[in-house]
């Protein structure tokens, strides 16, 4: 399930890294670097890159104390229902999925032997031999079948309900698993690898005792105040390092900050990009940052007004002054981005879509004929959207030059997504990195997607999508991905001015950092694969 | 006197059913208004129609809210407060550590602010119009001025993070010794006792000021009696009254209004609970812990005006 | 201006007599010169209110941006200058709100008593009791975030406390022999509270508001440290605290400048209303 390597990129780092941690002997590196078209001499320099970030041999023992940005009486242990990177860090380092994916972005067995198909319809999944439960029972196929089906039922409330109703028929014969799908999908390994595929126990119904086949076993958790956990010993994995972990949230961000500064915590997530003129003066904390696909954008529903008159949108898109809110909102945490969902580093790049450049007199020419300069125009942001208030404040600056009236309503995190999101002509949004363009498209550009944010409507689209989806052949996909993300870009109402970074602020003698796609903290998997080195 | 105090507390505690009542009532009713409801809320970008329904049969939510509060009540009068809706825990189970939490915080609070607090007023009303009043009169305001998030953030970047004299959090579950415990309690202390004390030290001097302008205070002062000792004993159990009721107004505040000290040094405490159950629209948690700030706010007024009525003869025998 | 225990009431001009003190005038001119601030604003702000003047944040001092610049590389002081604007208007109107109302309703309790009493008390008892920010974020959440809403919610959230200290006055007074005269004399209600209530608990009542008027101010920060407040790109002082705060370890004047803002404006308040001529504290010593 590899795909070839074509540029080199700073994920392929990660993955000689990952290489290099699972035990690859040089040779095998060097084959691997120059399969992927890199010189010899320059893959001796990676690799000493990479052999020097791993240089020192994991060490055991130690109490990981992490503090993340949210956590309420809602905080939940079943993967189902997870919902930010609390409950991710805590299901990872209790549950193991099928699959994972890696720092480069790849697929990797983790529960399975192997996940095969001939056809992208039908598909074969071989469990690993031996792993248990924390309670003593073994991992079998019926294990894999409950946790499939649970998210078929809407009583679950899982969070990838509409991922999972692909899937009609998962069947177990011991360590053997078909799953079945409606249509082809070869992106189904990946899909496996979601934080919310995790696997639970056959007939669990009380989650919070976390019982999982993960790195750590649950000793206590008490919803909105902390979670802790203690080495599994009968780990079926290498590691994990440290002797128990401890995770509970600190919401406000200068706290969190000087909380790793203070030496009371070793991991504080998410922190503010502005924060680095801090991080950088100081020897206690060391920044750990994640490129990730994750971004908000500012959305114009195209059936609505204003949003709904041509050319609308498109005056929005050479509006937004990209540069600045790399630059001054996001601190250089960010890349920017092409109203389109699919960034730089993603082998489904289409490079050949050129970059929309800040236009003001552009714009001016698209509003005058829309009739949009003199009337207010409204846009709804919140702090749900993270750094929404600051985008539309320097949209409003812009539009102020050439006689936009953009007023903006500003409304309080709570409730956002169920009451403003999706429903308003002018919001924020703010979505999380998916893996393939696949689900991106499909949860929120496609036609009938509960979540497309514009009402963007294409027949052609949604057909493309389709005929994508089951194909194994990698450079036709790429090319109708390609065409995908130009329609999108020119013909969606969203506008996506960057990808957003993100910091966590880690204590220097935390070793084995690497950035995962995933999200922040190694894709939230930081406390199995860390350990505090001298 | 007895059988008054007797009797009033008496009409206390019929009042104070009265009162959870009408809390209850303004409760339900302030959270209809919200937008969305739990189900939608947990759902979060997931809240599909389809799914919103799944998930509300599941969590027997169908009913009408006003169905679920009637028979929340009717549980309550059984002293049952309900199993909170968003992860099924009995509500007084997820009260119970972190009131505990809240109560020890208030009560150190407590122990350190009012008696400074006092001592600062009574001084600023025996020296009244000095310098010392004027400055006493100045910082007091100066101090709860700053946003208690800005005191407690410089309060940890001194401390905890330049001199590296406190932890930055408080999180006394770990804590065992009695240095220890100081130290968690350190910051959090001193920032709420900045936020509550400024009140009750204006009212201190305001209450003994108003006594000592009394005519017979005034006349003792005349013929030569010591400033001090007319407050110390004439005008302070006169004052006594709105002293008690401006430190029962301020103590109230250490239970539900200490959200940003909870947050900011990560401190188990109940005022965020409830935050977190407003933010999650689990209508049985807000009633719950909206219940416990009515109950210890009345039982502090309560207290407050027996206190007043004992120190003033003319209301004793109203 | 009495809650003294006196059967007559104290009538002491000669204490402050009708002498202005230095103090009151230093913080009346300081309020007025906020005030004008708020209402110029537009004028004497150098730059406009959202615009981001610098790539680079939190700025130190400098001569083209006097007080530096803030976290997205915006002019600080002409964010205060426009912040003076919803700092100054929202606080005095809701507090101004909360106190009329809760004084008026509290002095009428005391005269009215019984069944009027008891049914008002219970009821503010219940709202005071509801922790101020959870109201506040209720509130904003229910019916969206503007300026009248701002104002109407702090004032709701105040108008109890003014209540209960009010009506706590009053009873007082209203035990006095001088107040059962008038009564008896068949004065209506509301010649009693305004001549006869008013004038005993004017004194308490303006430091009350004093201070009310400062946790008004803080009211309306934590309502930004909740994500709640006025609309950006405007900002009223607390939350120009709040945004900047992040500029607090590196000593940026971006949260340092608007908290000394808060503090000149609070302190003001307080100050003029301390050292009010005697004759506005007791102006029905006259009547």
């Amino acid at each position: 399930m590899s795909d070839p390597i074509a540029n080199w990129t700073p994920g392929d780092d990660t993955m000689v890294e990952n290489a290099i941690r699972r035990g690859a002997d040089r040779r095998e590196l060097l084959r691997m670097l120059l399969g992927g078209g890199v010189a010899l001499s320059a893959g001796g320099a990676i690799l000493g890159r990479a052999g020097a970030a791993l240089a020192a041999e994991p060490v055991k023992g130690g109490h990981l104390k992490i503090a993340g940005f949210a956590a309420s009486t809602a905080d939940t242990l079943d993967p189902a229902k997870a919902s930010n990177a609390t409950d991710y860090t805590r299901c990872c380092a209790l549950y193991n999925r099928l699959t994972f994916i890696d720092g480069a972005g790849l697929v990797r067995m983790e529960l399975a032997e192997s996940v095969e198909s001939t056809d992208a319809k039908t598909w074969t999944v071989k469990l690993r031999k031996g792993v248990t439960f924390h309670d003593g029972k073994s991992l079998t196929g019926k294990d894999v079948v409950f946790t499939l089906k649970r998210h078929l039922d809407p009583a679950t409330g899982s969070k990838v309900a509409t991922l999972a109703k692909q899937i009609t028929e998962v069947t177990a014969d011991d360590l053997t698993v078909t799953i079945t799908l409606a249509a082809p999908n070869a992106d189904l390994p990946t899909i496996l690898g979601l934080h919310h595929f995790m696997i639970v126990a056959d007939g669990t119904t009380d989650f919070s005792k976390g019982n999982g086949t993960g790195a750590f076993i649950l000793k206590e958790f008490k919803p909105g105040v902390r979670s802790v956990m203690a080495r599994n010993a009968n780990y079926f994995k290498k590691g994990p390092y440290f002797d128990s972990f401890e995770y509970f949230a600190i919401a406000d961000e200068p706290a969190r900050l000087n909380a790793v500064l203070s030496g009371d915590v070793h991991v504080g997530a998410n922190l503010n990009p502005r924060s680095l003129r801090v991080i950088e003066g100081n020897a206690s904390i060391a920044p750990f940052v994640s490129k990730l696909a994750t971004y908000t954008n500012l959305n114009l529903r195209l059936d609505l007004a204003p949003g709904d008159k041509a050319g609308v949108a498109e005056g929005f898109k050479y509006l937004i002054n990209r540069p600045v809110i790399q630059k001054s909102v996001l601190r250089g945490l960010a890349e920017i981005a092409n109203d389109q969902p699919i960034p730089a580093w993603s082998p489904y790049y289409n490079a050949e879509l050129k970059q929309r450049e800040f236009d003001p007199e552009r714009a001016k020419s698209l509003f005058q004929k829309a009739g949009l300069l003199g009337p207010e125009v409204r846009i709804v942001v919140s702090d749900a959207a993270s750094s929404s208030a600051d985008y539309a404040a320097v949209l409003q600056q812009a539009g102020g030059k050439i006689g936009l009236n953009l007023v903006i309503d500003r409304v309080p995190a709570d409730g956002y997504w169920s009451n403003y999101w999706l429903k308003e002509p002018f919001s924020a949004g703010n979505i999380n990195a998916r893996p393939t363009p696949d689900i991106m498209f499909s949860l929120f550009y496609q036609s009938s997607a509960p979540w497309n944010e514009s009402r963007y409507k294409s027949e052609k689209f949604d057909a493309m999508l389709l005929e994508a989806r089951g194909l194994l052949d990698l450079p036709k996909r790429k090319q109708i991905y390609g065409d995908m993300q130009a329609m999108v870009a020119n013909g969606a109402g969203t506008v996506i001015p960057a990808f957003q970074s993100n910091l966590d602020g880690v204590t220097p003698k935390l070793k084995g950092l690497v950035a995962n796609p995933l999200g922040g903290m190694m894709g939230y998997t930081l406390p199995e694969y860390t350990w505090f080195g001298a | 006197m007895n059988s008054l105090i007797l009797r009033m507390i008496a009409g206390r505690i019929v009042v104070t059913l009265m009162t959870l009542l009408i809390v209850a009532i303004v409760i339900f009713c302030a959270t209809t208004l919200l937008p969305g409801d739990v189900v939608q809320i947990l759902l979060g970008q997931s809240a599909t129609p389809e799914a919103v329904a799944g998930l509300r049969q599941a969590m027997h939510l169908d009913q009408p809210a006003a169905l679920r509060f009637l028979l929340w009540l009717k549980n309550l009068a059984t002293g049952d407060l309900g199993v909170s809706y968003v992860n099924g825990i009995p509500v007084a189970e997820l009260i119970g550590n972190r009131l505990a939490n809240s109560l020890k915080l208030a009560g150190v609070t407590a122990a350190l602010s009012v008696p400074v607090a006092l001592t600062l007023g009574i001084t600023a009303a025996i020296l009244r119009g000095t310098l010392v009043d004027r400055l006493v009169a100045v910082v007091t305001i100066a101090v709860i001025s700053v946003p208690e998030f800005m005191v407690a953030t410089l309060a940890v970047i001194v401390f905890a993070v330049t001199l590296g004299w406190l932890p930055a959090l408080s999180m006394t579950g770990d804590v065992t010794t009695l240095a220890g415990l100081i130290k968690a309690f350190a910051m959090p202390v001193i920032t709420l006792s900045f936020v509550i004390s400024a009140q009750m030290i204006r009212m201190t001097r305001a209450a003994v000021i108003e006594t000592l302008s009394a005519p017979y205070v005034e006349m003792a002062l005349l013929k030569g009696a010591s400033r001090r000792r007319m407050v110390l004993h004439h005008a302070l159990p006169n004052a006594l009254g709105p002293i008690v009721n401006a430190v029962a107004l301020s103590l109230s505040y250490l239970l539900g209004g200490v959200i940003i000290v909870e947050t900011i040094f990560n401190y188990p405490g109940i005022a965020k609970l409830m935050l977190d159950a407003v933010a999650t629209r689990d209508l049985p948690l807000i009633q719950g812990c909206a219940m416990i700030f009515c109950f210890a706010y009345l039982l502090l007024i309560t207290i407050a005006d027996i206190v007043t009525i004992v120190s003033n003869p003319r209301l004793r025998h109203a | 201006m009495s809650v003294s225990l006196s059967s007559t009431r104290p009538v002491r001009r000669w204490r402050l007599g009708y002498r202005i003190s230095p103090v009151g005038a230093v913080a009346f001119l300081v309020i007025l010169a906020w005030a004008v601030v708020a209402v110029t604003a537009p004028l004497i702000a150098p730059h406009p209110v959202g615009e981001i003047v610098d790539f680079d944040f939190f700025q130190p001092m400098s001569a083209a941006y006097p007080m530096g610049t803030d976290y997205l590389g915006r002019d600080v002081l002409s964010r205060i200058l426009f912040g003076a604007r919803y700092t100054v208007g929202i606080s005095l109107a809701s507090v101004a709100l909360a106190c009329l109302t809760g004084v008026t309703l509290g002095m009428a309790a005391a005269v009215i008593g019984g069944a009027f009493e008891a049914a008002l008390s219970r009821f503010l008892d219940a709202l005071i009791s509801i922790p101020s920010k959870i109201m506040a974020l209720v509130l904003v959440a229910a019916i969206g975030s503007s300026m009248p809403v701002l104002i109407l919610t702090l004032a709701v959230i105040y108008t109890p406390g003014s209540y209960r200290f009010a009506r706590a006055l009053a009873v007082n007074v209203n035990a006095m022999d001088y107040v059962t005269v008038a009564r008896v004399r068949g004065e209506r209600l509301g010649y009693l509270i305004r001549a006869e209530i008013l004038p005993g608990i004017v004194g308490p009542v303006l430091a009350d508001l004093g201070l009310r008027f400062v946790f008004i101010v803080l009211l309306l920060s934590s309502m930004s440290f909740l994500g709640l407040g006025v609309q950006p790109p405007n900002a009223d002082w607390g939350a120009l605290v709040k945004e900047n705060i992040g500029g607090l370890s590196l000593a940026a004047p971006a949260v340092i400048f608007p908290s000394l803002a808060i503090a000149s404006l609070t302190i003001s308040v307080n100050l003029l209303i301390d050292n009010l001529p005697q004759k506005i504290r007791d102006r029905s010593a006259d009547a």
